[in-house]
């Protein structure tokens, strides 16, 4: 992996780390509020992002054979809806 | 191309179905059963909230997401390093791999600080695990993170002294693990609510 791809890829989880905070709206009296769902949404894409970036640049799995991608990608997807979907749970509840 | 020689240009031949996956083929093994060990704690986390949303509400109030944040920006710098060592020990530079690999380590270090400083200001509050489910939690995941973290430390340390590209391939992907771990635990446990 080359210099360039490397720091591009800490530049954008830096900046992606700064829109979950202000996506989770860390104002002191928004932070008494639940989030709104957009807000949720992106927080949870942002995080997968992330993730997916980590394993695929950093642990270099972007040059594994599809197979492997995809057991890797169906495994931080399904870490992602549990999150979600006991979110959305407890929203409803 | 025959099967035994295409076998031979992926990155780990002789280790079967595991030979197309790049570094060590154990430390993917490790990483998919880390993310399947906390997808499951993630699984008991979301649905212990709905069960008590006012706890895990007022609870998380008491977190400081700012410096949760900062933590994680400093440990994905600490990747990057990591990441770099990788580059410069398969050019061969071992003393700027080593260089690469000390930045790492102190950046870990500093991630252990704040959540030492983290924990110390909870538990001088009186929030233990005991205080209620959420702390509970909290203590536990990022208690088994932050022990993660240390052995990582370890491992670098043990690298920078018997640098080889093996080694540092294998601990560096280990610390990429960790750094993974953390980027789904912080909106998890700081952010979503």
């Amino acid at each position: 992996m080359n210099t360039r791809t490397l720091v591009l890829t800490w530049a954008s989880l830096m900046l992606l780390t700064l829109v979950s905070m202000f996506s989770a709206q860390l104002g002191t009296d928004t932070r008494l509020q639940p989030l709104p769902l957009w807000s949720a949404t992106l927080l949870l894409m942002v995080t997968g992002f992330k993730a997916w970036k980590v394993l695929s640049v950093y642990l270099g799995l972007s040059v594994a054979p599809s197979s492997w991608r995809g057991v890797f990608g169906g495994a931080l997807c399904l870490m992602l809806a549990l999150i979600a979907g006991g979110y959305l749970f407890a929203q409803l509840a | 191309m025959n099967r035994n020689t295409a076998e031979q240009a992926l990155p780990n031949p002789g280790w079967g179905p595991l030979s197309g996956l790049p570094g060590n083929p154990l430390m993917w093994v490790l990483i998919l059963s880390e993310i399947v060990v906390f997808a499951a704690f993630f699984a008991m986390f979301a649905w212990m909230r709905a069960e008590e949303r006012a706890v895990f509400d007022a609870s998380q109030l008491m977190l400081d997401p700012v410096m949760g944040g900062i933590n994680t920006m400093v440990l994905l710098s600490s990747g990057l390093f990591a990441a770099f060592a990788v580059k410069d020990v398969i050019r061969g530079d071992v003393r700027q791999t080593r260089i690469w690999l000390g930045l790492a380590l102190l950046l870990g270090l500093v991630f252990c600080g704040v959540k030492l400083v983290e924990y110390a200001a909870k538990i001088d509050a009186g929030l233990t695990p005991e205080s209620n489910t959420f702390f509970a939690f909290y203590y536990l995941l990022t208690g088994f993170h932050f022990a993660h973290v240390i052995f990582g430390l370890i491992l670098l340390g043990l690298v920078m002294w018997r640098t080889s590209r093996a080694n540092v391939e294998t601990v560096t992907a280990f610390w990429h693990m960790v750094d993974l771990i953390w980027i789904v635990l912080y909106p998890l446990l700081y952010l979503l609510r």
